[in-house]
């Protein structure tokens, strides 16, 4: 009998594993598992028993898994990563501490500063010093390194990051010290250095950077490990790859080396589903919302490619994209897919002030005790309990009916709680809460729209996560936007994004050159070292790379400018690569100066190597109306019965709203005044009529 | 207010609408800016006012400036009424007459339109690399008339209907040594205008303009409202404090700040009469920062999420006697007049820990320290503009924070190798030091050191403080470090420059120059100390042990790292009696 091969993408929430399979024809079956926080890999290893079992298959048939997850980011959120030390030039230990100095917050004298994650008696120093172009003004002392070493080992130290000064331009110092503290530490202590990490000018962002990684480096490292081991405990011994936060994939031994990637891989591989949903379609701009349990993404793809970004702060709350330095987190600086972030999900909890301020996040009830309606115990009124005195969500049961839920309870604590100290009825303060909280995720879009210059009203918005398509038809008509698509398996949508991922990765080449003072020879020689040190690198990881594609960047400025902004490469022509930065300026700042010099930064190199898989489907669904039920759509609070339906009620003709499609993993809710088809490919297709 | 009913959830709406305004504001000028000191030091702010010129939201920027808006505003309304257009822009940096600071910051100010409607204001200042006068930077102390300063801009148009004023701009341009930075970051200001007339008609479309006015309207009475409940909470009474500033030159004077704070019922009044007269040197400080920064310290004592517009300034009233260093008489010269206006934060948050001293904080550093260096290499001119800041004192319950921003300020740092890169400078070291937090039972946090050295000829100018006058304690906390100036010749001698040196220096090729900030305030009795912080702090190297034993009283156990609490807790009565 001819067996069938399958690849598997596993993303771990907190709640649940989005588990999605893809057989080797195509076919896309689709599950949620509980998360087993203790040992990830446990979960993990039982959900593929189990499909291999249902598949009456062997566990070699399974040929891949691609994988995100939220370990890296939590031993940050929680401060379990490893015990770390920093060794710096001497004369700047404190870098890490002092950060940019700046305040997230104005006139709070009662404000808390992160504490660093190197604490300051592991941060040690050696006398060595590079100028900026990368001459040796002091070498290194060896007897510092050796020093140093000894005091973290006296220290207990597990991982170790190395941050000189200009170590972008040289690295010689860098690496010299390493080889150092390895020979010293032996191979059990985790070991990285900011040259290798982040070879990029200002010394703050890349040793923050550096230290990040150092401290999720050793958890990463027993994950991988633990996975590995429990997956061959079963007899799973396919290559396993990790989702970075740039939206590519790597193998796990990358993942171990450059831990720092991952802190985003789960919000990046939604916006990657999304871009490869209309890839090849001619839609020029599109927004993925992704509404889960405490927070709202959005990012911006513009032809199919996410907009991305270099900075990140992890961490920080909420995180609004490409925002100022506010040094409320962690900085990171990689390649990100720029994805914005903001404290408004299912648990946000609704509360009022003194004032009659009312709020809706951004602290979260998460998905344990969870919204009052969830009968886990959670005592405040969240937005899912506005969702369901709305009527936006079945009142009944979740998950296809396996998750009951307590209504009554849910309404109380918002009726108790909010309505009625306002002096408001319920249906009206449910209303008002979801205002507010479409307000709040407005910003989130905006951050990646308004914020780079970007009319949202141009775009179409891509709804997923749990409760992304519940709002995002009012999300859309907030900020003017005129269509909303709801894709297949919405609910794991990013865990199907991993299946859709290429592997990518990204080298930078730092230049520092004014665009006057180079000619295209001399551009085409500093882009061919970029791909010579790519190749190099790839080929070593084991990477065929006759199928990839390489994409050139440069980061531009003009002198003076601090921030670059980032122009594609297509041909080595230094005038065209000026001209196409003095248009994205304007595009970004709505002003040029062609009398300024242009200064280029970085080169860039993308290395994409396209995933050979065939053409995903989905098993057919059945129609499956219920009962229709009350719902409140209006200022008012006036509720009307309106229908529920599945999404194979619906066909290419356009039904009018309102009404509700329930499906297993999510709701999504199509108001008056907009109108709602499937397209050929199953996704629904929401045209709101213009304001 | 309008008759129509406001809906709180509304409000809420539009103040986080306005809110992120401010803020993208705020990140077009960084990104697109030219200048060190407003893209990586971050010395600008943004705000978004209503038709009335009253601010409305602020951008995530320097409290110290933001508060400023409103005497700005007022001599915009004054000077041009009704008779502003479409497409005009005003440029703004005098002191005397236009509501500016110093001559460095350039305010840029434009009318928003809606439908041929005035419908609010975009506002932004930013601090400008050089404006003339007699040294680069425009900071001068030795300065004694704001004639010797550099260019004076009244409130003038920039553009008048979309077209620019190219007189203005060509009098700008050849009145600083720096035209591509300052050009480049007045388009930087204007490019954030826009954004703000974007949002504020995206606002207007969707609520339409009066049902917006009377939102507006309503956030302001319900900041003023929130303000005075704050207000009445507090004891009535006359709280007095004063702080001084060190006084310049070789033999400085200290000149006294003298704030009085009276609380009667919902109101506050804060008066200056006592402080020094002007003086002949730059750091007179023009009222509109005084101002500020009054506001911003009653605005601090307000633990709830108040709306950031100007209705929450109606309860306070700030006055202070013409002549004065807090409201200066034209032609005083005020180039280095910041450090004033910290002053005037610390004087008033001293009266406040009288009143409230859980809410209040121990002095910070003291402001920022400005080194404006420059010279020229390899043929070119460079300017290094420093202003550096990172100290907090200590909280009740809490200690003070090292390496942060003053909080009247929230400027950034200057990446080091930014400065190498770019300029004939080396930086030796950017750390903590140790035993310089103000000891307390929760002491100030540690002060900065940063130390440079000039790899060409160089000639600078300096302005710091609190050298004789360090960062007050409170509740039993003792003051922090003082500041130093020291000039490590390449030849191996060593200076110690005055902290508001009337004069400028040369520095040869391999000088270095250290700038020590002060520590931070501490809070209570030191002896109240918990030996667990204080282990703690001897760990991380941010106490030694010299200096536990001296400002704590604590005995070590024989490994010389632990204490020995029995000694230290007899050691600590036995202080303790002493000082009755």
């Amino acid at each position: 009998m001819a067996q069938h091969s399958y690849r598997i993408g596993i993303d771990i929430g907190g709640t649940f594993t989005d588990v999605v399979v893809a057989r080797d024809d195509g076919l896309i079956e689709t599950r949620k598992v509980p998360s087993t926080p203790d040992d990830y890999s446990r979960g993990i290893a039982q959900a593929l028993k189990a499909l291999v079992e249902d598949y009456q298959t062997t566990p070699d048939r399974i040929t891949g898994i691609v994988h995100a997850t939220t370990v890296a980011t939590n031993a940050i959120l929680e401060y379990k990563g490893a015990r770390t030390g920093l060794l710096t030039t001497e004369g700047f230990r404190d870098v890490l501490e002092m950060r940019r100095l700046r305040i997230p917050v104005l006139y709070d004298l009662q404000y808390d500063k992160p504490k660093p994650l190197a604490a300051r008696r592991l941060r040690l120093e050696a006398r060595e010093r590079l100028a900026a172009d990368g001459s040796v003004r002091i070498p290194l002392s060896r007897e510092d390194v050796v020093a140093a070493a000894r005091r973290f080992r006296e220290e207990g130290v597990e991982a170790v990051a190395i941050s000189f000064l200009h170590a972008y331009a040289n690295p010689r110092h860098e690496i010299e010290a390493e080889e150092i503290l390895r020979a010293e530490l032996g191979d059990g202590v985790y070991i990285c250095r900011g040259s290798e990490i982040l070879p990029e000018i200002r010394e703050y962002e890349r040793t923050s950077t550096v230290v990040v990684n150092a401290y999720i480096g050793p958890v990463v490292r027993n994950y991988a490990s633990a996975l590995t081991a429990r997956l061959a405990s079963i007899g799973v011994t396919c290559q396993v790859e990790m989702m970075h936060s740039g939206g590519g994939i790597m193998r796990l031994g990358s993942a171990v080396k450059r831990a720092a990637s991952l802190v985003e891989s789960g919000p990046a591989a939604g916006v990657i589903a999304c871009a490869r949903l209309v890839s090849g379609s001619d839609e020029p701009s599109i927004i993925s919302f992704d509404m889960g349990g405490t927070t709202a993404k959005a990012a911006l793809i513009e032809h199919g490619e996410p907009a991305r970004t270099t900075e990140y702060e992890v961490g920080a709350g909420i995180n609004l994209s490409s925002k100022l330095v506010k040094g409320g987190g962690y900085p990171i600086k990689m390649p990100f897919i720029d994805v914005s972030e903001i404290g408004a999900g299912g648990g946000s909890i609704v509360a009022i002030d003194r004032m009659n301020q009312v709020s809706v996040g951004p602290q979260s009830a998460g998905a344990y005790p969870g919204p009052v309606c969830y009968g886990l115990g959670g005592r405040q009124a969240t937005l899912t309990d506005a969702f369901l005195t709305l009527g936006y969500i079945n009142d009944i049961a979740l998950a296809g009916g396996s998750f009951p839920l307590k209504a009554d309870a849910g309404r109380a604590a918002l009726n108790d709680q909010v309505a009625r100290p306002l002096g408001l009825d319920l249906q009206q303060t449910a209303r008002g809460v979801l205002t507010l909280a479409v307000t709040t995720m407005t910003r989130a879009v905006k951050a990646v729209s308004t914020y780079r210059g970007r009319d949202p009203r141009q775009a179409t918005l891509v709804a997923f996560g749990g409760n992304g398509p519940v709002v995002a038809a009012e999300v859309a008509m907030a900020l003017g936007i005129r269509r909303v698509i709801v894709p297949r398996a919405a609910g794991v949508f990013s865990a199907l994004g991993l299946l859709r991922s290429d592997v990518e990765q990204e080298f930078v080449r730092p230049s520092r050159r004014r665009a006057d003072e180079l000619d295209d020879a001399g551009l085409e020689q500093l882009f061919a070292a970029l791909g010579a040190d790519a190749r190099r690198i790839l080929a070593l990881e084991g990477y065929d790379l006759g199928q990839a594609e390489f994409r050139y960047a440069a980061d531009l400025r003009y002198v003076g400018q601090a921030y670059e902004l980032t122009v594609p490469a297509r041909r080595f022509d230094i005038a065209e690569l000026s001209e196409l930065f003095h248009r994205e300026h304007e595009r970004t700042y709505g002003h040029r100066s062609q009398k300024d010099a242009v200064h280029l930064v970085n080169a860039r190199l993308t290395v994409r190597l396209p995933l050979v898989a065939p053409r995903h489907q989905f098993a057919a669904e059945a129609p499956m109306r219920r009962a229709d039920r009350a719902v409140s759509f209006n200022a008012s609070g006036s509720a009307a019965s309106i229908a529920v339906i599945g999404r194979a009620d619906l066909d290419a003709k356009a039904r009018r709203g309102p009404f509700v499609i329930e499906e297993y993993d999510c709701t999504c809710v199509v108001g008056p005044g907009q109108s709602a088809r499937l397209d050929e490919a199953g996704n629904i297709d929401i045209a709101l009529e213009a304001a | 207010m309008s008759a129509q009913a406001i809906d709180p959830i509304t409000l809420e709406v539009i103040r986080n609408a306005l809110a992120s305004t401010a803020d993208e504001m705020a990140l077009i000028v960084m990104r697109s800016a030219y200048s060190p000191v407003v893209r990586d030091i971050m010395d600008y702010s943004t705000a978004l006012c209503d038709a009335k010129g009253r601010v409305i939201a602020q951008g995530l920027t320097l409290p110290i400036q933001l508060c400023s808006f409103p005497r700005i505003m007022g001599f915009v309304r004054e000077r041009y009424g009704d008779r502003l257009k479409q497409g005009d822009v005003l440029i703004a940096n005098d002191p005397y007459g236009s509501g500016g600071q110093h001559l460095p910051d350039i305010y840029i100010l434009k009318p928003i339109f809606v439908d041929g409607r005035l419908s609010g204001f975009a506002a932004t200042v930013a601090h400008h690399t050089d404006l003339g006068g007699i040294v680069p930077g425009s900071v001068a102390i030795y300065a004694t008339e704001i004639q010797q300063e550099g260019l004076r801009l009244p409130l003038l148009k920039l553009y008048e209907a979309g077209q620019p004023v190219e007189a203005v701009f060509r009098i700008l341009e050849a009145n600083t040594r720096s035209p591509i930075e300052v050009l480049g970051d007045i388009r930087a200001q204007i490019a954030a205008c826009n954004v703000a007339e974007e949002g504020l008609r995206t606002l207007i479309g969707r609520y339409g303009a009066q049902e917006l006015d009377s939102y507006i309207d309503a956030l302001h009475d319900h900041a003023e409202a929130m303000m005075r409940d704050v207000i009445r909470a507090l004891p009535n009474g006359v709280y007095r404090a004063t702080d001084y500033i060190d006084g310049v030159g070789e033999n400085p004077q200290p000149l006294p700040i003298v704030a009085t704070v009276t609380v009667a019922d919902d109101t506050i009044d804060i008066d200056f009469t006592g402080t020094a007269d002007q003086v002949a040197a730059s750091i007179n400080c023009p009222i509109s920062l005084p101002e500020s920064a009054a506001f911003c310290a009653i605005r601090c004592l307000s633990q709830q999420d108040i709306p950031n517009c100007e209705g929450y300034l109606r309860p306070i009233a700030v006055r202070a006697p013409e002549g004065c260093l807090v409201n200066p008489r034209y032609p005083a010269a005020c180039g280095a007049r910041g450090v004033v206006g910290y002053r005037v934060f610390d004087a008033i948050m001293q009266a406040l820990a009288q009143i409230v001293p859980e809410r209040a904080m121990g002095g910070s550093e003291g402001g920022p320290y400005l080194l404006a260096a420059g010279g020229t290499h390899e043929g070119r001119p460079f300017v290094l503009n420093e202003m550096v800041v990172g100290t907090w004192g200590a909280r009740a319950g809490k200690d003070g924070i090292e390496g942060i921003s003053n909080p009247a300020a929230n400027l950034s740092n200057q990446p080091v190798e930014m400065i190498e890169a770019d300029m004939p400078v080396e930086v030796l070291r950017y750390g903590l030091v140790p035993d310089t937090g103000g000891p307390g039972e929760f002491r100030g946090g540690l002060s900065f050191i940063r130390e440079f050295r000039f790899l060409a000829p160089t000639r600078f100018v300096l302005r710091g403080d609190r050298r004789d006058h360090p960062p007050f304690g409170f509740e039993g906390g003792s003051p922090g470090a003082p500041s130093a100036h020291i000039l490590l010749r390449a030849d191996g001698t060593e200076q110690s420059l005055p902290t508001m040196p009337m004069e400028s220096f040369n520095a040869r090729a391999g000088d270095v120059f250290r700038l020590i900030g002060a520590g931070g305030g501490g809070y209570g009795d030191a002896l109240q100390r918990d030996p667990i912080r204080i282990e703690d702090d001897l760990r991380e190297g941010k106490v030694t042990a010299a200096g536990a034993a001296r400002d704590y009283g604590v005995v070590f156990a024989a490994d010389g790292v632990s204490i020995d609490r029995d000694a230290t807790a007899r050691r600590r009565a036995a202080l303790a009696e002493a000082r009755t």
